[in-house]
C-alpha cells in the first residue's frame, strides 16, 4: 500500500471573514496524479498554496511527505519548498532577461549550487535541447511551459504542483505538455497535484476532486 | 582598577578555550581539564619565577614562546596550503593523531601555559601574592565553564580546520601579550626587519653592489633612503605578521570538495556540494577572525595605552670651564629612578640628554638618542625605556651600556654636589650621533 504523501484533516484557510477553504480531509498517496477542479473562487489555488508551503492554514492539520507544515518555521518552509516541491504556474514566471538554461539554473541556485550540464540535460529531456540560449520572449507558450517543467523537476521534487499549467496553451501544446508530464512522472516517480478548469486535462490524472465554495463536493477516479 | 587590566588577557583566555572546545569536538572534558591545568601551571610558574628572579628574563622567555607560536603557525599554514592543493596527501597517521584525546589535551595544555604566564606578567610587584594567584586561577576556571556554555550556543555549522584553530589560538595569545609593553611582539619584529634591511643594504654598499657612482641619480637615492626608514620595518613586520593567517584562509578556500560523481540524482549531488561549500565558507570565519585579532594586537603595539614618562627637557648651561653641573637633589631628584631630560645649548649647537638612576642604583648620563635611529628620544614605562623611533624597549638595567638601540652613554663625574658633564664632549657626541643617524633616515645620501 502506497504511503500518503499529502494528509489533511479539517484543513481550513480564511482571509478575514471569507473562508476560502472549508474544513477539508484529503489523502493523496505517493505517486498519484490528482486533478483538482472547480469554478473560480472555489478554493483550488488556496489548496495548492497550502500544500506547496506557500501559505499557512488557518486551522486543521496538514502533513506533506510526513512533515507537519504547521510547525515548520519560515526557514523550514523555505527548505521544504526548495527540496520537496516543484511548481508550474499558468503564467510561467520565467525571468525574461535570462535564457532558458539560465532560468533552470536559477532554480538550482536557490536549491543548492548551479550545474549547467544538468540544466541543459533537463531541457533536453523536455525537448528543448535546441532552445537552450533563447530567452522566454523568443519561445512559444508551449516551449515556455516546458522550460517551467524543466525548472520544476530540476531539483528532483517528490511533489509537482501545477496551477492551471495549460491554461494559456492551445490544444496541441496542451497535449504535448501533458504527455511530457506523464513521461517524466513515470521516470522520476513524483506525485502530481494539478489544478485545472479543463476536464480533458483533468482526465490525465488518476483521480479528480471537485471543490465548490471551499468544500470538497465530489471525487472521481479515472479509468486507466 | 587592578581588575580592569586583566580584561584583555581573560577575554583572550575565554576565546582560546572556546576555539579549542569547538576545534576538538567530543573532547570537552580533556580540553577543559588540560587547558585549566595549563593556565594554572603557567600562571603559577611565572608567578614563582617573577618572585625569585626579578628582571626581564621571564618576559623574554614568554615573548619567545609566543613568537615561536607565530613561527609554528607559518609552518602549519604552508603545510595546510600544500595539503589543500595536493590530492591523496599521505598523512593518514597525522589525521589519526589529530583526532586523539592525547593531542587535544596537549594542545589545550600548551595553549594554557603561555596564557596563564602572560596573566602573571600583568601582576606588578606589590600585586603578586598568593591570593591574587588563587583569584586569577578561579576566574580562569570560571571562564572555562563560561566557554563550555557559550560553545553549546554556537551553531553546529561553525567548524574550523586544524590550521584555523592554531591561527586563532596564536592570534589570541599574541593579542593577550600585546597588552603588556614588555611582551609586545610586533615592535621587536618591526625593529628586527628594519635592522635586517639596513644590514642587508649596508652589505650591498660594502660589496659595491650599490656603487656610489655618477649614474646613481638622486631619485634612486630616495628609494635607497626608504630602505633605511622605519616604514620598511613596519611593512615588513606586517607581512610576517599577517601572511600565515592569509595562507590559512587561502588553504581553507582551496580545500577540496567531496567527490560526488557516484551519486546519480543531480539534486542530491548538488545538495552535498552546496553543504560542503557552505561549510568551507564558514571555516573561513576563523582565520579572518584571527587576522582581525592580530590587527588589534598591531594597533595595541603602535598605540599602547601605557603613558610614558617623558619630561620636558630642562635647559642647562655650562660654567666658564665648560662644565655642566646638575645637582642630585633640589627641584629634581636624580635618584628617584625616573628619567630626567636636559637640553644644553652652546654656540648655536645643542644636545639633548637624560640622567637616570637604574634599579641597581647606578646613575647614568646618556644622550636622548641612539647610534642607530633618528633622534626621536626616549620615554620611560614599566621598567624600561622605549626608543620612540623604533619602539624598542630597553630594560632599565641595561641603560648606560653602549650599543644597539641603547641610548649613547656620556662620560660624567659624580661628586657630592652633583653630576658633572663636559659640555664640549656632550655637544660633540650629540653632533656625531645625530649626524650619523639623521642623514640616512631622511631619505638618502
Amino acid at each position: 500500500m502506497a504511503l500518503e504523501i499529502i494528509e489533511t484533516s479539517g484543513l481550513t484557510r480564511s482571509y478575514g471573514d471569507i473562508c476560502a477553504l472549508k474544513p477539508l480531509d484529503l489523502q493523496v498517496p505517493e505517486g498519484e496524479w490528482l486533478s483538482v477542479m472547480g469554478h473560480s473562487g472555489s478554493g483550488k489555488s488556496t489548496l495548492l498554496n497550502l500544500v506547496g508551503g506557500l501559505d499557512r492554514p488557518s486551522a486543521g492539520s496538514l502533513k506533506v511527505g510526513g512533515e507537519d507544515l504547521l510547525v515548520l518555521t519560515e526557514d523550514g518552509l523555505a527548505r521544504f519548498r526548495r527540496e520537496f516541491v516543484g511548481i508550474i504556474f499558468q503564467q510561467h514566471h520565467l525571468v525574461p532577461y535570462l535564457s532558458a538554461v539560465e532560468n533552470v539554473m536559477l532554480a538550482q541556485y536557490f536549491h543548492s549550487v548551479p550545474d549547467e550540464a544538468e540544466a541543459r540535460s533537463a531541457l533536453e529531456r523536455v525537448g528543448l535541447g535546441h532552445r537552450l540560449k533563447n530567452r522566454p520572449g523568443e519561445l512559444s507558450g508551449g516551449e515556455q511551459q516546458r522550460v517551467c517543467i524543466a525548472r520544476a523537476i530540476i531539483n528532483s521534487p517528490k511533489l509537482l504542483l501545477g496551477d492551471e499549467p495549460t491554461g494559456n496553451l492551445d490544444h496541441q501544446s496542451t497535449v504535448m505538455v501533458m504527455e511530457l508530464l506523464k513521461e517524466l512522472r513515470v521516470e522520476d516517480k513524483f506525485t502530481v497535484v494539478m489544478v485545472t478548469h479543463n476536464q480533458e486535462v483533468a482526465a490525465w490524472g488518476d483521480r479528480t476532486i471537485y471543490l465548490d465554495d471551499g468544500v470538497l463536493v465530489r471525487e472521481e477516479r479515472m479509468r486507466s | 582598577m587592578v581588575a580592569m587590566k586583566f580584561i584583555p588577557h581573560l577575554l583572550s583566555w575565554l576565546g582560546i578555550v572556546l576555539v579549542l572546545l569547538r576545534g576538538f569536538p567530543g573532547r570537552r572534558t580533556v580540553v577543559t581539564v588540560a587547558g585549566s591545568a595549563g593556565f594554572a601551571a603557567g600562571l603559577g610558574g611565572a608567578f614563582v619565577f617573577i618572585s625569585s628572579t626579578p628582571g626581564d628574563f621571564l618576559f623574554s622567555i614568554i615573548r619567545d614562546l609566543v613568537g615561536g607560536g607565530l613561527l609554528l603557525l607559518w609552518g602549519v599554514s604552508v603545510a595546510a596550503i600544500y595539503r589543500s592543493g595536493v590530492r591523496d596527501f599521505p598523512l593518514s597517521w597525522g589525521e589519526r593523531l589529530l583526532s586523539t584525546p592525547l593531542y587535544a589535551g596537549t594542545a589545550a595544555l600548551v595553549a594554557g601555559i603561555p596564557a596563564g604566564a602572560i596573566c602573571a606578567c600583568r601582576l606588578s610587584g606589590t600585586e603578586g601574592n598568593a591570593p591574587a594567584f588563587l583569584l586569577l586561577v578561579l576566574v580562569a576556571v570560571a571562564l572555562v565553564f563560561a566557554a563550555l556554555a557559550a560553545e553549546k550556543l554556537l551553531p553546529p555549522s561553525v567548524t574550523m580546520s586544524q590550521a584555523g584553530l592554531m591561527a586563532a589560538v596564536v592570534a589570541l595569545l599574541i593579542f593577550s601579550s600585546s597588552a603588556i609593553l614588555r611582551l609586545d611582539l610586533f615592535s621587536p619584529l618591526t625593529m628586527k626587519v628594519m635592522k635586517f634591511t639596513h644590514d642587508f643594504v649596508h652589505q650591498f654598499f660594502e660589496s659595491m653592489l650599490i656603487p656610489d657612482h655618477l649614474f646613481i641619480r638622486d631619485y634612486l637615492w630616495g628609494y635607497i633612503g626608504f630602505l633605511f626608514g622605519k616604514e620598511v620595518g613596519f611593512w615588513g613586520g606586517l607581512f610576517i605578521w599577517f601572511t600565515p593567517v592569509v595562507i590559512v584562509a587561502l588553504a581553507v578556500s582551496f580545500e577540496r570538495l567531496p567527490s560526488v560523481a557516484h551519486i546519480r540524482r543531480g539534486a542530491e549531488r548538488r545538495k552535498i556540494m552546496a553543504a560542503a561549500i557552505r561549510a568551507r565558507r564558514i571555516r573561513l570565519v576563523i582565520p579572518v577572525l584571527a587576522a582581525v585579532i592580530l590587527a588589534a594586537a598591531v594597533y595595541k603595539s603602535r598605540f599602547p595605552s601605557v603613558e610614558y614618562w617623558d619630561p620636558k627637557p630642562v635647559p642647562v648651561s655650562a660654567d666658564p670651564t665648560g662644565e655642566i653641573l646638575i645637582p642630585k637633589k633640589g627641584d629634581i631628584s636624580l635618584e628617584d629612578g625616573k628619567l630626567h631630560k636636559y637640553l644644553f645649548k652652546q654656540g648655536g649647537r645643542e644636545a639633548r640628554f637624560f640622567i637616570l638612576t637604574t634599579p641597581a642604583g647606578n646613575l647614568t648620563v646618556d644622550l636622548d638618542a641612539c647610534a642607530i635611529c633618528k633622534p626621536d628620544g626616549y620615554g620611560q614605562a614599566e621598567g624600561t625605556v622605549i626608543c620612540y623611533y623604533c619602539k624598542t624597549l630597553i630594560p632599565l638595567e641595561t641603560v648606560g651600556k653602549p650599543g644597539g638601540c641603547n641610548p649613547v652613554p656620556i662620560p660624567f663625574t659624580e661628586k657630592a654636589d652633583g653630576v658633572h658633564i663636559d659640555g664640549i664632549t656632550l655637544i660633540n657626541n650629540w653632533g656625531n650621533t645625530v649626524q650619523a643617524t639623521t642623514r640616512i633616515k631622511e631619505g638618502g645620501k
